[in-house]
């Protein structure tokens, strides 16, 4: 499984890298080249390493632990078909990541990155509607379930498609340069993880790579179903396609209108999810 | 759907009391015991604050005496979190919740700047407020199915539980700190010390995850 591990890593900073170099195009810059992100991440293994003065250390560096930590246990429920449940804590918990990392340093930009990161969670609501009402369908939060009753029912894509608008916007919000990419605004330097360079900086960035592969396969297991890999890797590919056309094309919110618009989204999934519940759609 | 965290991996009995962990549970307990130990064996940070337009900054220091209380506030809302992520029992998680508000309030309680006081006084009144629908939906399912036990209602034996103690539930915690009463919380944040700050922001999200396990069963 270290082999999967490792190359979900990578395949995860690759589809970073056509992210950056999507926008680029679009923006009529030449942009890096699309293994930049696995270039960074290498980079940053061999370069100097410290812990700023003013940082609580332990903190500064568990930090990067937990977050590998808890996408690498994230990838295996994805890939054993185990509980969305899981996956959605722990997607709602890498928020508390984020806040560790701004917190540690002592920096005010890493500090106002993390109260960003806690203050935006509103975004993670409408995760939590989409899942619930993927279960008012299936009867069940096990992927394995999920993916066996579109085999039957076909893609929740048309069945719940709301649902899947939902999560998508969940995974926009996590996309660096997009409409709600607060937390590492260039306003406050690189935000959240301002401070932490060289090995913990590679750490994070391992982490960035298993988080956007764990959330894209996710996306596609839970709306269109089990899939060739070869399928999944296209359908990845062209998912992040379309997340780069969002950021390239939408400036960034100020803080307060970007947990605005993610409110309304939760109060529209709400009402959604409260049709599906009373009406007994499923 | 009554089976929503899985199958318990292990049963701790204590007489009418128990304690489970699931593939979920035990997935927040760890993530709880984590951060409970960083409080234990980490120092705060010192927090530099810039006069933005200007080259002036300084460095808060924490005193020893308010390091000492606020790791205790802050290994408490550990335990609490822990607690409620394993307990079997709706009283007892309702319980565990009103501990991590009171512990929450805690943690900051000692800083000496008038915005973290004002925060953590607006917090606590909300969180006060909301121990109210807490332990009323905890009554109501007692009264509704006359048992408290998760394990008994996820058998789906017992009478259905109505929507208004979910709803109770539901809203005690959100008024612990999830949205919109977190508004406060972001003014808490302010405080140095960040391996006890996070504790507030980690607390109250488990509790929020965990009672959506339980207000699915039944």
């Amino acid at each position: 499984m270290i082999a999967e591990l490792v190359l979900a890593t990578v395949f995860g900073l690759l589809l970073l890298g056509i992210h950056r170099k999507v926008i680029a195009r679009i923006q009529r810059r030449p942009g890096p080249p699309v293994w930049q992100e696995i270039l960074h991440m290498l980079k940053f293994s061999f370069k100097s390493t410290w812990v700023p003065a003013t940082a609580s250390a332990t903190l500064f560096i568990g930090v990067v632990l937990v977050a590998i930590g808890i996408w690498t246990a994230a990838f295996f429920v994805v890939f054993t078909g185990g509980s969305l449940l899981v996956v959605f804590a722990i997607y709602m918990l890498h928020k508390i990541v984020e806040h560790g990392f701004g917190l540690s340093s002592g920096s005010p930009y890493g500090k106002f990155g993390g109260v960003r990161s806690v203050i935006s969670a509103a975004s993670e609501i409408p995760l939590f509607v989409s899942v619930a009402a993927i279960a008012i369908f299936t009867r069940s939060f096990t992927l394995s379930d999920i993916v066996l009753y579109q085999q039957v029912h076909g893609p929740l894509l048309f069945i719940a498609f709301p649902a899947a608008i939902a999560m998508y916007l969940v995974i926009l919000s996590k996309m660096p340069s997009g409409p709600f990419s607060i937390v590492e605004s260039k306003e406050l330097v690189s935000g959240y993880k301002t401070e932490h360079f060289g090995v913990w900086r590679a750490g994070l960035e391992v982490c960035n790579g298993l988080k956007t592969t764990v959330l894209f396969s996710t996306f596609i297991l839970v709306f269109i179903g089990q899939v060739p890999i070869l399928w999944m890797v296209v359908g990845m590919v062209l998912l992040v396609i379309s997340l780069s056309f969002a950021c390239a094309l939408t400036p960034m919110l100020s803080p307060f209108d970007s947990v605005t618009v993610q409110t309304i989204v939760t109060g529209l999934m709400l009402c959604y999810g409260t049709f599906l519940y009373v009406g007994g759609v499923a | 759907m009554s089976n929503l965290a899985g199958i318990p991996y292990y049963v701790l009995e204590f007489g009418d009391e128990l304690v489970y962990f699931t593939p979920y549970t035990i997935t927040l307990f760890l993530l709880a015991l984590t951060f409970t130990i960083f409080v234990l064996v980490s120092r705060p940070e010192r927090q530099v604050d810039i006069a933005f337009g200007g080259d002036a900054y300084t460095t808060k220091e924490i005193t020893i005496s308010e390091m000492r209380f606020r790791r205790f506030m802050a290994i408490a809302c550990g335990l609490a979190s822990m607690g409620a992520m394993v307990t079997g029992d709706i009283f007892n998680f309702t319980l565990f919740t009103a501990m991590v508000g009171i512990t929450n309030v805690g943690i900051v309680a000692a800083v000496k700047s008038p915005h973290v006081q004002n925060a953590a006084f607006q917090y606590g009144l909300v969180a006060l407020t909301a121990t109210v629908p807490l332990f009323g939906g905890a009554a109501v399912y007692a009264a509704a199915t006359g048992s408290l036990s998760m394990i008994e209602l996820a058998k789906g034996t017992l009478p259905a539980v109505p929507f208004v103690a979910k709803a109770f539930l539901v809203l005690g915690v959100i008024g612990e700190g999830m949205a919109p009463f977190y508004a406060a919380k972001a003014e808490m944040f302010r405080a140095p010390g960040a391996p006890y700050v996070i504790m507030c922001s980690l607390s109250s999200l488990l509790i929020f995850l965990r009672v959506i396990e339980v207000v699915m069963l039944g």
